[in-house]
């Protein structure tokens, strides 16, 4: 059982609600998923359009919501976004990225320091999205974060768990639960940072743009019942030399007290 | 009547007008919006009592889908 401040979740899989093609797809999705915990973003309504909210239909689903700070540049921005969110979702957790980088979309770890402390004294529960470094991470323990979401990869990249080195090290030091965000492409990536040691993942694009999003949603949930099973069960240790599994007798000339 | 902007568009209330009766005039009065009233943000329960004057200028914001 994975617990984050005060709420426990039975579900490692934590989910984005963005770029699926319908609402419809996307609660299907979420709840195919078994996830409880999905992240929101916040933006200026644009009058002239139609109302785009989906926020009634993930409550009726019964999620915990996570909203982020995307679109903010620096820590100010961050904090704005954070505290207009908490007005609007009447909840104090917030899922702070900020990265002003648009071709990577890499965080910008000088500016998420600095919010994470300011908000953390502001009473939210604060859930970074940081780079994969152990130095960042600690520091961000250390300013009270109620977990660290380091990145396998650049968001929606897909290309799963570039950073394991150093999330293994960030695993080995954390305090506080570990969330691989972004990168995670394919259920392996998922269940390889659970193998690792994280204590969750989050993932968004890897469902919402497979062909079939449900059915996706539904591997990656499997992925992760695989992965707490391992973490249950003990992974053997790795060795570079071999070590038989059966009898090294000589086949044909030997019996098993000769060698 | 009064004039104020609502996210660069200018929007004409009457006189006294709230925040409430604003969100419910533009059909935004929903779950999940947020507002700021000249870059200070006010708290949800504040708007049945917060009354807008001319030329205030309110920055009017939405949860919506994202990662």
């Amino acid at each position: 059982m994975l617990k984050i401040a005060d709420t426990t979740f039975t579900s490692r899989l934590f989910t984005g609600t963005g770029k699926f093609a319908t609402p419809d797809v996307m609660l299907a999705a979420i709840t195919a998923s078994g996830s409880q915990l999905v992240t929101l973003a916040m933006r200026r309504i644009d009058l002239r359009g139609g109302n785009d909210a989906i926020l009634p239909a993930l409550i009726r689903a019964g999620v915990k919501l996570l909203p982020n700070t995307s679109g903010a540049k620096t820590a100010e921005e961050a904090v704005f976004a954070a505290r207009l969110a908490r007005e609007a979702l009447g909840t104090h957790w917030i899922k702070l990225e900020i990265h002003p980088d648009m071709r990577y979309l890499l965080p910008d770890p000088v500016e998420t320091l600095k919010a994470a402390e300011l908000l953390v004294r502001e009473g939210f529960i604060v859930l970074p999205y940081c780079g994969a470094d152990p130095v960042l991470c600690r520091r961000l323990e250390e300013a009270g974060c109620a977990a660290v979401m380091p990145l396998g990869a650049p968001i929606g990249s897909n290309q799963g768990l570039i950073t394991r080195d150093f999330l293994r090290i960030i695993i080995e030091q954390a305090g506080i639960p570990v969330v691989v965000d972004a990168g995670i492409g394919a259920p392996s990536h998922a269940l390889e940072a659970l193998e690792l040691g994280a204590d969750a993942v989050l993932v968004n694009t890897a469902i919402a743009v497979a062909r079939d999003p449900v059915a996706m949603a539904c591997a990656f949930r499997l992925a992760l019942d695989a992965g707490e099973l391992a973490r249950e069960a003990g992974i053997a240790p790795s060795r570079r030399d071999a070590s038989a599994t059966s009898p090294l007798t000589g086949f044909l000339t030997q019996t098993e007290g000769a060698l | 009547m009064i004039s104020i902007m609502v996210n660069d568009l200018p929007v004409e209330l009457a006189q006294k007008a709230t925040l409430q009766e604003m969100l419910t005039q533009l059909g935004r009065a929903d779950d999940g919006t947020a507002l700021a009233v000249n870059q200070m943000i006010i708290p949800r329960l504040e708007w049945p009592h917060h009354r807008l004057t001319d030329g205030d200028d309110i920055l009017l914001f939405q949860a919506i889908a994202g990662g």
